[in-house]
């Protein structure tokens, strides 16, 4: 069995990805920055694929789902005192509950009704934030968020990070590889076909969605103890659409490609010139990307391999060989 | 009566003001092929849905085994073995033809949606289970020549091949096809005939919503005609095409149909 037919193709790849990010990042304190950020986001944005690349569910809420691990691990740590690693249990917790709740009540609605419906919770959730001072800090958030224990130096917490993304591609990879995963592709493509045969679409998708608030919140929870400050601001609906933007640019339909998709922008971001017109190449280079790609850059990859292999028969009597693999995971290295 | 049955007693939908069923009753039988026929907008599809739980009658009760399922959501009808096929095959062409089957196994799953996400051994387990039970459906219905190749490479007959594989992979006790031999050629016929009289043989009873008049001939241990919502006969098709109501009704236009 190789690489390529293994059934954690994904994990051993971002595993590969996550060691060189450790391994170069500590070289420069300005790399750092940027790998630890990028990794946080890229858990996000993977979050973002898992609802809307798989189950088709366009959620404008991830933001906020990080935001309330984020506020939760605040709230625990400074105002009780208790240890960062006390604030993860939350963190993951109470956004994949609310994600639970909110996916019982708005996936029956159409498609588009659904993305609005998400994005209005998220609004409403900001606003809670910006008001309730006694436990957000409102307006002014909550400062002097403690680092986490055992990981208060830079390149720890990087390890850190790409641990928790690792961990969330293997989780995601196991959904996918299961009759759960399949059964949320199927929804995706037509829920009728679902029903017939015989997936109880409501229960599936809240479950979906509560992974997805889950692993949202564990970004949370790591952006928290990174930036040390939390508020209203700093994971907004903003971060939520970027986080779908990763995802889409990548290919969110493959596991890995809302990562592809962060380091994709995160690079461009840093390379562009002057602040002012870096709106401007930013959303040149997106709409570029989304012409030429729209399933994505993994998908532009994919199918650049697929053309490969039609046109040498070998291959194609390889591929046919090779045991079943799951529909539109990653096919080939970034 | 007792027994294993799948029946629609007195079913009346009402979409607004307009009547599309109107105390229409079918039995559907293990073993047995049932034919329902009628014109365009007799109310088949209606009935077809009232049996699997996509539409829930206005009134009138359909039961599974002696067991009211009237109003039951379709994946619980489907669990509780009663499958369906489409007449427009919705399949995600971008699959193959075996992980259409796959799909079709999901009312096997066991282990539940946290299993999958830790990937504990017994969703591992479970899952190569069902990888073998793929392969034997494959085999069963002779799709293993080309099983591996996508969905939109092949033709409206091994599409429809794939649609009956993924509805009688989780062991379905009855099957509902909608209207399966529409759009495919001659020779793609009678293999279609003798994979459905397979499935009858191995117990399932099959209900056959079907224009071409000859395959129901062909195939249908009894037919019930159906004509703006009421049942108007009932019986072997060879007493239904002697019989003057039908044929005034149904076959007249079906023969004016063909000729066309």
């Amino acid at each position: 069995m190789t690489w390529r037919t293994s059934r954690r193709r994904n994990t051993w790849i971002m595993l590969a990805v996550a060691v060189v990010a450790c391994a170069v990042a500590p070289w420069k304190p300005v790399w750092l920055d940027t790998v630890v950020l990028t990794g946080i986001l890229a858990l996000i944005s993977l979050s973002a694929g898992l609802s809307f690349g798989q189950a088709g569910i366009l959620s404008m809420a991830q933001g906020t789902f990080a935001a309330i691990g984020a506020y939760a691990t605040a709230v625990c740590t400074t105002r009780l005192g208790l240890p960062a690693w006390a604030g993860l249990p939350l963190a993951i917790a109470l956004p994949a509950v609310l994600a639970w709740v909110l996916a019982r009540m708005v996936t029956r609605m159409p498609e588009l009704a659904t993305a609005l419906a998400t994005l209005a919770l998220a609004t409403l959730l900001e606003i809670v934030a910006r008001n309730w001072d006694a436990v957000t800090g409102g307006y002014v958030g909550i400062a002097g968020i403690p680092p986490v224990e055992g990981f208060a130096v830079g390149w720890r917490f990087n390890i850190l990070v790409w641990t928790f993304v690792v961990l969330a591609v293997l989780v995601y990879e196991n959904l996918m590889n299961s009759a759960h995963g399949r059964a949320l592709n199927i929804v995706r493509h037509d829920r009728t076909r679902a029903m017939a045969d015989g997936v109880a679409v409501a229960p599936l998708l809240s479950a979906m969605l509560a992974t997805s608030g889950a692993m949202a919140g564990a970004g949370g929870w790591l952006y928290a103890h990174y930036i040390t400050y939390m508020s209203p601001q700093s994971l907004d609906t903003v971060a939520s659409i970027s986080a779908l933007l990763m995802a889409v640019v990548g290919g969110a339909g493959y596991i890995l490609g809302p990562v592809v998709g962060t380091f994709l922008l995160s690079l461009l971001g840093k390379l562009l010139p002057a602040q002012e017109a870096q709106g401007l190449f930013y959303g040149g280079a997106l709409i570029l990307i989304l012409v030429m790609a729209p399933e994505g850059l993994l998908g532009w990859i994919h199918r650049r391999f697929e053309k490969k292999a039609a046109r040498e028969p070998a291959a194609v009597a390889g591929t046919a060989a090779e045991p079943e693999r799951p529909a539109r995971t990653l096919e080939t290295a970034p | 009566m007792s027994g294993s049955l799948l029946a629609a007693r007195d079913v009346r939908m009402a979409f607004g003001g307009v009547v599309a069923l109107d105390g229409a009753s079918i039995e559907v039988r293990p073993g047995c092929v049932t034919g329902l026929i009628g014109r365009n907008g007799s109310g088949k599809s209606t009935l077809f849905n009232c049996l699997t739980g996509f539409l829930k009658p206005t009134a009138g009760v359909v039961e599974l085994d002696g067991r009211d399922i009237t109003g039951r959501s379709p994946h619980e009808v489907m669990r509780a073995g009663v499958a369906r096929t489409f007449q427009t095959p919705r399949i995600d062409f971008q699959t193959t033809g075996r992980q259409a089957v796959l799909c079709g196994l999901y009312p096997r799953v066991e282990h539940g949606f946290l299993a999958s996400l830790l990937g504990l051994p017994r969703a591992t387990r479970e899952e190569r289970v069902l990888q073998r039970h793929a392969d034997e459906v494959v085999e069963r219905m002779q799709m293993q020549a080309w099983s591996a190749s996508k969905v939109h490479e092949l033709s409206m007959g091994r599409l429809r091949t794939v649609e009956v594989a993924r509805a009688i992979a989780a062991d379905a006790r009855f099957m509902l096809l909608d209207e399966p031999a529409a759009g495919i050629g001659r020779d793609e016929i009678r293999v279609l005939a003798d994979e459905i009289r397979g499935l009858a043989d191995r117990g399932i009873g099959v209900l056959l919503v079907e224009h071409n008049f000859s395959l129901i001939r062909m195939l249908c241990d009894d037919v019930t005609v159906l004509d703006t919502g009421i049942v108007i006969f009932r019986g072997t098709p060879d007493e239904a095409r002697r019989n003057d109501l039908v044929r005034q009704l149904y076959l007249g236009a079906a023969a004016a149909g063909e000729a066309a």
